[in-house]
């Protein structure tokens, strides 16, 4: 279980994240919704160590604080993060992404089988596996990051716009794939712009406005909300 | 033929300067001018074993490198790691770096001038003809050129196949993703700049040699390595071993067919060239 209680991050004196707190479950598809430069990815990114949390701000997981842990110290607590750019080794080949992916100590037993679960997954990957990733597509390429992050055996999986990109088809992939990634027990969060596809498989919902939280629900209830679906999920369609 | 055998020879020795001037570069991001003056103190420490200890100079190349070694390790935690965390963009870590290093290396130049002197070194060891071809090369070229593609293909295919070695590329191609798979991306790179400097000091006893050399003669070789790696790709082994032969063989023809004085002019004329055609590098897009 992750906690965030009270996360504020500044860069400068722009305050991109005050006072946010956020939990997110074992076993649940948490999504954020938020526009652009709401704060989504500094939020996300802040929680995985690669922005600094102000002092007195807590992240906890499992009831263990890391807040000013740097970013390869919270991995082997159990989160992993897919960041807005995939972070992967573009150079490498899909087969030493994932070998990369599996580097912490918590990793390394699971290592065999957790490969075996991405090909499962993704098979594109297995068939591509001694391809460079950055000669992959845009879409396989996200595949590869989310293998990757999940070779690390995380308890949480955090994700920063996954859908970024993608056609609606390969969309729809994706999320089923997280979908199945939560069964075997992986808890899941991950922030998007405007995604009804994203609460439909979510449990529940957070809305992130200037660096403020200002709304929390089950997904049914965002999903089925007039004022939700004007100002996130795309007018034109509602 | 024997322009291209010497080439090769030569080009052999370059390929181990330039993967320690990539480790150092490519995964620590520290563009390292004293790779140069750490390489010759590799040729001076050869030099004392034979003429001092008399004791074959290709031994010297286990207590330098593992003297090297520790000596980066130590500069890197002391001198650069601060650099590396105060750096707010790479090109700030850049510019403070090559100032960093470029300082070391007039201390190194000053060092070993107060140590040996400012005149100039060679000594004579297998200094026999060996035909290759039906053409004689001296021995100690060959041998020198044997233990450092040796040397190379160790490298290589720890870079490649163990884990460390892995995880050191990742840190090469993407430092941020290395982090967010539990690399202490710090750590990797102080192995990274202590090994590039264990390589270099290594390849200087092998030049050593058949190669005469003065304290200050760091800087050329820095320049070679540099020549090296920007044709080669920042962080592409192979691009870095056949950049070293061309630049070997460029420099061996140039010598016999028009004026030994001018191979430090040719090597920089490959690189313009380089720089004008090809600045990603011999094998495509390669750098991080
Ligand atoms: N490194 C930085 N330095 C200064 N300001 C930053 C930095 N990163 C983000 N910001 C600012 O913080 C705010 C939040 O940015 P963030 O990237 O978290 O937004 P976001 O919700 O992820 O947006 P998007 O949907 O476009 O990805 C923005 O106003 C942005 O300009
Ligand atoms: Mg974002």
């Amino acid at each position: 279980m992750l906690e965030v209680r009270n996360l504020s991050v500044f860069y400068g004196q722009h305050h991109a994240v005050e006072d946010a707190s956020v939990t997110v479950g074992a076993d649940e598809i948490v999504v954020m919704l938020g526009a652009n430069g709401a704060g989504k990815s500094t939020l996300i990114r802040s929680i995985a160590g690669l922005a600094p949390a102000r002092p007195g701000c807590s992240i906890r997981m499992d009831g263990e604080e890391i807040a000013a842990l740097p970013p390869h110290e919270i991995v082997e607590k159990g989160i992993a993060l897919v960041p807005e750019d995939r972070g992967i080794f573009g150079d490498l080949t899909v087969d030493e992404n994932l070998t990369l992916g599996a580097f912490p100590d918590r990793a390394r037993g699971a290592e065999a089988a957790n490969r075996e679960r991405i090909y499962a997954l993704f098979p594109v990957l297995k068939e591509r596996r001694r391809q460079a990733v950055r000669t992959m597509s845009g879409g396989e390429q996200q595949m590869v990051a989310i293998g990757r992050a999940i070779m690390s055996a995380p308890s949480i999986l955090l994700l920063d716009e996954p859908s970024l990109g993608l056609s609606p088809l390969l969309c729809r992939d994706l999320f089923r794939a997280l979908a199945e990634i939560r069964t075997q027990g992986v808890g899941i969060f991950l922030v998007e712009q405007n995604s009804k596809q994203s609460l439909a498989i979510a449990d529940r919902g957070y809305l992130l406005e200037n660096g403020h939280v200002v709304g929390a629900d089950s997904a049914a209830n965002l999903l089925a909300d007039e004022a939700v679906s004007r100002s996130y999920l795309g007018a034109g369609e509602a | 033929m024997d322009i291209l055998i010497l080439g090769i020879l030569l080009g052999g020795s370059y390929a181990l300067m330039a993967l320690g001037l990539q480790l150092q570069y490519g995964v620590a991001r520290i563009m390292n001018l004293a790779n140069g003056e750490v390489l010759v103190a590799g040729s001076f420490g050869a030099f004392w074993f034979w003429t001092g200890l008399k004791l074959s100079p290709f031994l010297s190349i286990v207590p330098a490198a593992l003297l090297a070694f520790a000596a980066n390790w130590l500069v890197y935690r002391y001198v650069l790691r601060p650099l590396v965390r105060r750096a707010k963009s790479h090109g700030q870590l850049e510019v403070d770096s090559i100032l960093a290093t470029f300082g070391m290396s007039f201390i190194l130049v000053g060092v070993m001038i107060a140590v040996f002197g400012g005149e100039y070194f060679s000594y004579s060891y297998l200094a026999r003809p060996f035909e290759i071809f039906g053409q004689p090369y001296g021995l100690n070229r060959i041998v020198a050129f044997g233990g450092s593609a040796v040397l190379c293909i160790v490298l290589a295919l720890w870079l490649t196949r163990s884990r460390t070695g892995l995880a050191l590329r990742g840190v090469a191609v993407n430092p941020t993703a290395a982090g967010l798979v539990g690399i202490d991306v710090l750590k990797a790179s102080a192995l990274a700049f202590a090994l590039g400097g264990a390589v270099t000091a290594t390849g200087g006893a092998l030049l050593s040699a058949f190669l005469t050399f003065d304290a200050s003669l760091g800087v050329i070789f820095t320049m070679k390595a540099l020549i090296i790696i920007i044709f080669g790709g920042v962080s592409d082994i192979r691009g870095a071993i056949v950049a070293s032969f061309i630049l070997g063989i460029v420099e061996s023809a140039v010598a016999r067919l028009i004026d030994p004085g001018l191979t430090l002019a040719a090597a920089y004329i490959l690189f313009i060239a380089v720089l004008l055609w090809r600045p990603q590098g011999l094998f495509g897009r390669k750098s991080a």
